[in-house]
């Protein structure tokens, strides 16, 4: 009976304060700015993802769209938390409230009915990365061959089916996924895989520090990059848009860029004058 | 990034890991021996819902319970999540995980005793709680320390599956310099840290054994 009782005891403990933790932190959103905790914005990005957020040299988390995502928390008076997240699990993250938005090289296309976006601020490619004397040098030789592409990454999208590629997908002798670009390229390295499908910043980063791959000439599609918010939460989507215009017109969104310039970040990827209706020269006389 | 930076880093992602490690010990190591006792009732209900308990936590994988307990209060029961659920999660579905695992190893252990001991101490005059306090008890460690150190170690080794739920330990901490670097030598400082962390339990435990080896 006693040990029936301790039984019951502990569980229902645990249960209190399961609940108990969960009910402290269930005030409802802050008004007016769509955050979860108010004053705080909770980046939720994929640390493996050079140069769009990624560990710097001194162990602290960066990044061409963290730099962003500061720039907005300096501007709205707002704390930035970078918070790493296991890429699989984005949208349990994003729609717990756990985090407030993705902002990592994130592609908009084809998500746009899961998502709430900002204006989109780079102009992206899928690309095919080989090894340079692997011999493949256009979409169509990679007939037979195996590609790796990451888990639920825009690429897959793009070539799984119902996606723009899919019919190229068809030639391929595999579409293997993996976890995280590094151990892509060692396989690629290994010989393993043939090809990599990836996003062309992230292609420039790794190949600058490889020796010996090859971007193909040929893209697989273009699309746009953009922060996605929980759906349904325009307040939040509605300022990053107004401080990015912000940032644009006063020049910070360009010096930011030209950080991450010589690490795959090229200026003509930039396109957040056109999404926000204004030319580049414009953007200038501004 | 230098050596030292590098070090530094998995050093606190080695000290997060540790902080997962000795916490779930701290709450599954007594947890599993209540659990344990209910595996062992004779009450028929108590003892049905935790064989229950025990095949469905071992029987599914700790990821995904992981990411059942974190996101469940949202899920289920439309609750917010605070910042400092992350961390009482991680440890809740540990523990509970664990638990499971230790009840059985317990077990084997108790039921190991042979009915004789029992028989004795009654007729000493040893009340039921006293004999297993002071006569079963004390022989049941000494028998299960080698499954436990077993379990131990395991455990060190998946405080790496708390990155699903966004708690970066030194794992996650060593993938992301990888990725940085575009090198595999931070796994092999993450193996060592490991190894050596590893390497100090297995010890530790082995003294505990000889401690414990008296009659024999």
């Amino acid at each position: 009976m006693r040990k029936k009782i301790l039984v019951t005891v502990m569980s229902a403990m645990l249960a209190c304060s399961m609940l108990g933790t969960c009910a402290m932190a269930g005030e409802t959103e802050a008004e007016g700015t769509g955050l979860a905790a108010e004053g705080t914005l909770v980046v939720g990005f994929d640390a493996e993802y050079p140069p769009y957020g990624y560990m710097d040299d001194n162990g602290d988390y960066t990044g061409f769209d963290l730099d962003l995502a500061q720039a907005v928390c300096e501007l709205e008076g707002w704390t930035m938390e970078a918070k790493p997240i296991d890429w699989d699990s984005k949208d349990m993250e994003l729609n717990s409230g756990s985090i407030d938005c993705i902002w990592n090289g994130f592609t908009m296309n084809g998500r746009e009915d899961d998502y709430t976006f900002s204006v989109p601020y780079v102009n992206n490619s899928q690309v095919i990365v080989t090894a340079e004397d692997s011999g493949i040098d256009s979409l169509a030789a990679l007939e037979g061959k195996t590609v790796g592409v990451q888990a639920d990454s825009a690429a897959l999208a793009l070539l799984s089916e119902g996606g723009e590629q899919a019919d190229l997908a068809g030639t391929f002798g595999d579409l293997t996924q993996f976890a995280d670009y590094n151990t892509a390229f060692a396989e690629l390295m290994a010989g393993s895989l043939d090809a990599v499908a990836i996003d062309i910043g992230v292609a420039q980063y790794q190949i600058n520090g490889r020796e010996g791959y090859v971007i193909l000439d040929e893209y697989l599609n273009a699309e746009q990059y953009a922060v996605g918010v929980k759906k349904g939460n325009t307040v939040l989507a509605d300022i990053i848009d107004k401080d990015l215009a912000i940032m644009l017109e006063n020049g910070s969104f360009e010096e930011i860029a030209a950080k991450y310039a010589d690490m795959g970040i090229k200026a003509d990827m930039l396109c957040l004058a056109e999404s926000l209706g204004l030319d580049e020269t414009e953007a200038e006389n501004a | 990034m230098s050596f030292q930076v590098m070090m530094h880093e998995l050093g606190e992602g080695m000290l997060k890991s540790m902080g997962i490690f000795s916490l779930t010990l701290l709450f599954a190591l007594p947890l599993g021996l209540l659990v344990s006792f209910g595996r062992m009732s004779k009450n028929r209900l108590l003892k049905g819902v935790v064989w229950t308990y025990i095949s469905i936590m071992r029987g599914t994988p700790l990821m995904l319970q992981l990411l059942a307990v974190y996101f469940g209060p949202f899920y289920l029961a439309g609750l917010k999540l605070g910042s400092n659920w992350r961390f009482t999660a991680i440890i809740l579905a540990f523990s509970v995980n664990y638990a499971a695992y230790f009840a059985e190893i317990y077990r084997s252990g108790i039921e190991s005793m042979p009915p004789g001991q029992y028989e004795a101490a009654q007729l000493l005059g040893y009340t039921k709680v006293s004999t297993f306090m002071r006569i079963i008890f004390p022989q049941v460690i000494k028998r299960i320390l080698p499954a436990v150190t077993n379990e131990v170690i395991t455990l060190i080794k998946d405080t790496s599956l708390a990155f699903s739920l966004a708690y970066a330990e030194m794992f996650t901490i060593a993938k992301q310099i990888a990725a940085k670097e575009t090198s595999f030598m931070p796994f092999l400082a993450a193996a060592v840290f490991y190894y050596v962390f590893n390497a100090l339990i297995a010890f530790l435990m082995e003294r505990i054994e000889k401690a414990m080896a008296y009659y024999t």
